[in-house]
Formats: C-alpha cells, structure tokens, sequence
C-alpha cells in the first residue's frame, strides 16, 4: 500500500516537476491532467482493469504474460468474426481467443521449454501484424478506403457514452478475486506461484496449473479486446489495442497483484490517461505523459519491492 | 604457544541469548570435543573465539592462526580443487586430494569436506575449529579425519570439534565439554553422562518393531542417489502418498503462505485443529509459514502430509538441523503413521535415526540399494557400507 501511494506520488511530482521546466505552473498541470471526465475515464477503465487482471492472474501463478496485447488483439478478431451470431457469441468467442491465443505460449513452454516471457511478447507482434493483414485485406470495409473495417451492427448496450462493459469488467474482477483467494484452483494457483517446487511436493501438477493460469490470464485479455470493440470503436482497425495491454502490466504492479485494488488502480491510469489527452488539447503536451508516468510507476514499485523474489 | 582463554563470553540475537556467560581455558595440543544439541550455542561460541563474531560481553584470548572449518563449505563450485586453494592462499598440505584440477562441482560431499580441511590447515594454524566435520563423512573418511586431528594436536595445535555424535567425539578428543541453553553445562564423563547432559529429557526406548516392516530406513552418506530415490519412491507408490522433502524450505513450505494455506493444499482439517494437535508454535493460523522456526515448519510439513492418513509415506532427512524436542515429535509421528498402517521410507544420513526408526534397514551407496537388514545385521554392517567397503 505505501509502496503503491510513494509510486503514484513520485510520478505526479515528476511530471509537475517537468511540466515547471517548460513554464507550467504544476498545479494546473495536475488539475487537468486528474480532471478528465468521468464517462472517458470509465470507458478507458474498463479495458486497463481487464488487461490488469490478465496480468494479475498470470504473474500471482509464476508466469510472465507479457502478452496482454496480442491476447487482446486475438480477443478483438474473434468477437469480429462471431458478431454475426450475437453480442454473446462475440463476447465468448474473445475470451476463448485470447486464452487460445495465450496457450499457444503455454504449449511452446511444454514442448520446448521456451519461456513465456519471450514466447508472450513474440506472439503480441504476431497478433498485431495478423490484425493489420486482416484490416487491409479480408476484412477491411467496403470501398477499401482506410485500413479499418467496416462497423459492427451490433453493440454493448450503454447509457449514453458508457456501455455495459462496465458491469462485465467488475463482476470478472470479483470472480477473479473470489478464485485466487477462496478456491482450491486458487490457492494451487498461488501456490504455484510462489514456489513451483513446493507445490510440486505438495501434489499438483504444477505443468497444468500454469497452462490453466495462462488460460485464465489471456482469456482476460481476449475479453478486454471484445469489450473494446463491442463498446467503443465497433470496428477493427491498425492501432486498436493502442497498448492496453502492455499498460495492464503497470496497473497490475500499482494493484500489488491484487485483484480486487487492480480495480483502484485501473481507474487510476484510466484518468490519467484521459487527463493526458486532455492536457494535449489545452496544454499542447504531448500525451505521452501517461505512459511516462505508467513507467515510472513500475520502476518505483519495483525499487522498493520486496528482495524476496530476486 | 598460546593457549585459547574464553572469560565470561556472553552473546544475545535478539531476545535469544545464544552464549551465556561462558568461560573455558585450551591449553596447546588439548582436542576439545563441544557437543551438544542443535542452538545449544556450540557454533556461536566459536565464532566468538575465532573473531568472527562480536561478544557482547567477556573477553576472548586466542591464537593469531586460526583455521575455522564451517559446516556449510565455502568453496567456489566453478574453480578446480587447485585453484580453490590458491584463492585461500593454501600452500602444501600434509592431506591430499588426487587430481587436482577437477572442478570442485564434480566433487563428492566427503572430498570437499577434505578441501575444507586441506584450506584450513595448510596455514599451520594455531587454532583449528571444526564444526560438525563428520556430519557429511563416511565411517571411513571420518577415521582419516581423525588420525590427522591427533598429528595436529602432537604438534600443539589446539583443535576444537563441534559435534553432536557422542562416540565420535569419546574417540577423538581429549576432553569433552557439553554445551546446552548456551551455557557450559559438564565436562567429561561417560556416553551415557553426556548424552542426559545434552539433552533435560531422555528418549524412551524399546519401542517394538513391526515384523513386516512397516518403516524402512534407507541410509547412506548424502549424495548417493537419495534425492532420485525419493522421487521414485513417491512417483511409484499405490495410494494416497505424502511426501516430507529433504529441503524444507525450498520443497516443503510455501514461505509467502499463512499456515492455514499451506495446510489446505492437502487437507480439510481446521487449521487450528491442526496446529494444537501438530504442537506448532505460532500466534495464528494466518501467520506466514516463513516467519516459522525450522522445527515448526517441519512440524506444519508433518501435519499437511499426514493428516489425511496416506498409505506411503516418503520422509527425507526429516529431522536434519532440529532440536531434540522437534527430532522426537517428527519420530513419534512417523512411528504413530506406521502403526496406522503407513509404509514409511525413511531417508537419511544419520545411522542412529536410522536404528531408532527402521523395522529394516538398507544402505545407499552411489545409487545401489543393499539387501534390507534387520537393525542387528545393519549394526555390523552399515556403517561399512555406507563407505563402500
């Protein structure tokens, strides 16, 4: 907890203190880039809380899912192809792509014993450049004008900008919690987690508690890609995960893996990146400053965590 | 010459006063053997009187040359047998290894514990301080050992073995002193006389032992296959089976789990139930197994393995570095398991564990399991199998 509140502190005041330099008065900085509305922040909360979870769920079992990105990307593809049956069959078929798409990893770690975190990041440029062919090529709009495919007919239900991803993205964060920490497939989960030789003493498998892990954790991923699609952008097109993957790692590491603060923190980064578009519009700073600040984040988390685990 | 002076040596870690008011005078060429239990300050001491460690009080009067022979080995895995020595700055010494530019990875346990020595003494010490040398050494090594202690001792050197093997320590030295709560608590007397000195309770005996078998103890020198046994034995077994790891730490506890969580991996039984019934000292079941002692964790091993009644039982080394009061719950338990009609393998380099548990007895030696035998066979026998003889 303090470590998350030191994190978040130490990267406000760098960027105020940065925002100074150029003639910034900080306060104004900071009020504009905490003061997003409320509607943008949810919206981009709910994908961050999602690609959070995925992140929270793989690394709580020992695996370095580095592949929030190309697991929401696969998600995104899948709920596209499957729209035409449903908003239902969409959203179901972006959670078995994005676990499919995590799997693949998982079965390369069992074949070849090839690490995930290598495996993982490699399939995420897998996954943009599959999306990038379809939206130029098979799946791209009538007129073959943008790079981008036409809309969907069919979407989440909302009121007024927020759609109902909203209530999805909470009720996996809860069911996610109500796994790790009041199953048996969670405490084997953690315990996996925290040392795989133990659990292997202790009885489990530990080879199919990470592939089920890894299952879970893209399956996440996959959901948060058909949300996105389903909700905000009702098409496809070639920057459409704009990182949300990569930026679950950082609010998972704020949420010190855990599921239930992965909520806070998503909404966190949620409303600094709103505020960070915000502050481009009115301050002509570069948006960038969210991931600066994503990134300062989790150097800080990771300067004053534990030694336990090096 | 000078003689080694401990005046009234005292050393607290935190609230645990490991050294208590301690005082002992070595005159040149005396072997001192130091026995007692595991924390009764025996290493401590030691440390203290090789300068290693701060006394809080008392004062320490010791030769300038001192060789410290540690039980965990200090040695670099990656450079060969020479050029661990020249890292020590060790010249010729009187024992030696053959081929000397073998990397120290590939050597047994028994010939880096001969490293050890050949380091400590080929700087002609004036103080050489062994702790626990024999623990990782076979019968015959141990012998070796010993007739090279008594040619240093001729020469005058003081040497100060810490050991918790009565006999061993009845063979070698010339005066035995026994440690226990950190306080100097006899000196000299028979086996027996050391041995309710060491220890405020004294273990029953005549136990009977099961005719078929129920616990087989399977012993030999560490490094001998055990660890690949164990795991056969495990993968193998019909039934429900549990499994007490050599290591506890890296395969036995979830360190970063409460109790009660590393109990639930295996069983169903409240956690407090277990506990009270496990005797394991802790403040809550929601307390880290890491933050456990030692004898603790293995007793919180002890009740998730045991708990649900398994048909086989497969315990390492399950009372390596406890107290005796720990070592005798962990022996109890398993006896008690046996009677429930548990098939115990017990694996381990300790002889005397071995014949106060084994129904039957076999010995392991570079990967080949003798004949089981009963503990009268194996008192004749074991101790020359377990070196290969």
């Amino acid at each position: 907890m303090t470590r998350a509140i030191v994190a978040v502190v130490a990267a406000l005041a760098l960027v105020a203190g940065i925002g100074a330099l150029f003639g910034h008065a900080p306060g104004d900085l900071l009020s504009i880039l905490l003061g997003g509305s409320l509607d943008e922040t949810i919206l981009k909360t709910v994908p961050l809380l999602l690609t959070g979870l995925t992140i929270v769920v793989a690394f709580r079992a020992g695996v370095w899912n580095i592949g929030g990105e190309g697991q929401f990307i696969a998600g995104a593809l899948a709920a596209f192809v499957a729209a035409r049956f449903g908003i239902v069959a969409a959203l179901a078929a972006s959670v078995l792509a994005g676990a499919a798409w995590a799997s693949i990893a998982s079965l390369l770690r069992w074949w070849r014993n090839a690490p995930e975190v290598l495996t993982t990041i490699l399939l995420n440029f897998i996954a943009i450049n599959l999306l990038g062919w379809c939206v130029n090529g098979p799946l791209q709009e009538a007129g073959a004008r943008y790079p981008q495919t036409e809309a969907l007919s069919v979407a989440l239900p909302a009121r007024g900008e927020v759609h109902a991803g909203v209530v999805i993205a909470v009720a996996v964060c809860v069911a996610i919690w109500w796994l790790l920490y009041r199953t048996d497939e969670g405490l084997r989960l953690r315990a996996t987690g925290f040392n795989p030789s133990a659990a292997r003493f202790a009885g489990i498998d530990v080879d199919a508690q990470i592939f089920r892990a890894m299952a879970v954790s893209g399956g996440c991923a996959g959901l948060a890609g058909g949300i996105e699609l389903l909700g905000v952008t009702h098409r496809l097109f070639e920057r459409f995960a704009a990182g949300y993957g990569y930026s679950g790692i950082a609010v998972a590491l704020l949420a010190q893996l855990h599921p239930l603060a992965t909520l806070v923190s998503a909404f966190f980064f949620g409303a600094l990146a709103t505020g960070a578009g915000e502050l481009q519009r009115s301050a002509n700073i570069s948006a960038t400053v969210a991931t600066l600040i994503q990134a300062v984040v989790i150097l800080t988390m990771i300067l004053f965590g534990r030694r336990s685990r090096a | 010459m000078t003689r080694l002076i401990i005046a009234n040596v005292s050393k607290s870690f935190g609230p645990t006063r490991a050294v208590d008011d301690v005082s002992l005078d070595v005159q040149p060429g005396e072997i001192v053997g130091l026995v007692g239990e595991n924390g009764a300050g025996k290493t401590t001491l030691m440390r203290i009187a090789a300068g290693e460690l701060a006394a809080d009080r008392g004062v320490v009067e010791a030769p300038s040359a001192i060789g410290f022979v540690h039980q965990h080995f200090v040695l670099v895995n990656a450079f060969t047998i020479a050029e661990n020595l020249a890292l020590a700055g060790a010249a010729a010494s009187e024992i030696e290894l053959p081929d000397e530019s073998r990397l120290v990875a590939d050597l047994s346990i028994g010939e880096k514990a001969k490293l050890e020595l050949m380091k400590a003494i080929s700087r002609h010490p004036s103080l050489l301080i062994l702790d626990e040398p024999t623990s990782v050494l076979a019968p015959t090594e141990a012998a070796e050992l010993f007739a090279v202690m008594r040619r240093l001792a001729a020469r005058g050197t003081i040497i100060v073995f810490i050991s918790h093997k009565i006999p061993e320590v009845l063979e070698v030295a010339t005066r035995v002193v026994v440690m226990r709560g950190g306080k100097i608590v006899a000196e000299g007397g028979t086996a027996e006389e050391i041995a309710s000195a060491m220890v405020e309770r004294r273990r029953p005996d005549g136990w009977p032992r099961g005719v078929p078998p129920r616990i087989v103890a399977i012993v030999g020198v560490a490094g001998n296959g055990q660890s690949e046994l164990a795991a056969r034995l495990r993968r193998e077994a019909k039934g429900r089976v549990a499994a007490i790891p050599e290591d506890r730490t890296r395969d036995g506890i979830i360190a970063e789990m409460t109790i009660a969580e590393n109990l639930a991996l295996k069983t169903k039984t409240s956690p407090e139930k277990l506990i009270a019934e496990y005797n394991i000292k802790a403040h809550s079941p929601k307390q880290k197994a890491g933050s456990l002692s030692g004898g603790n964790q293995q007793k919180l091993i002890l009740a998730r393995e045991l708990d649900r009644h398994p048909d086989t039982i497969v315990a390492s080394e399950p009372t390596r570095g406890l107290d005796a009061e720990s070592t005798r719950f962990v022996h109890d338990r398993l006896r008690a398991a046996a009677a429930n009609g548990a098939k115990v393998f017990l694996i381990t380099s300790d002889l005397d564990e071995a014949f106060a548990l084994g129904d039957a007895i076999q010995v392991i030696y570079r990967g080949r399991l003798s004949e089981p035998m009963t503990p009268e066979e194996a008192a004749a026998r074991a101790g020359q199998l377990m070196a290969g003889l």
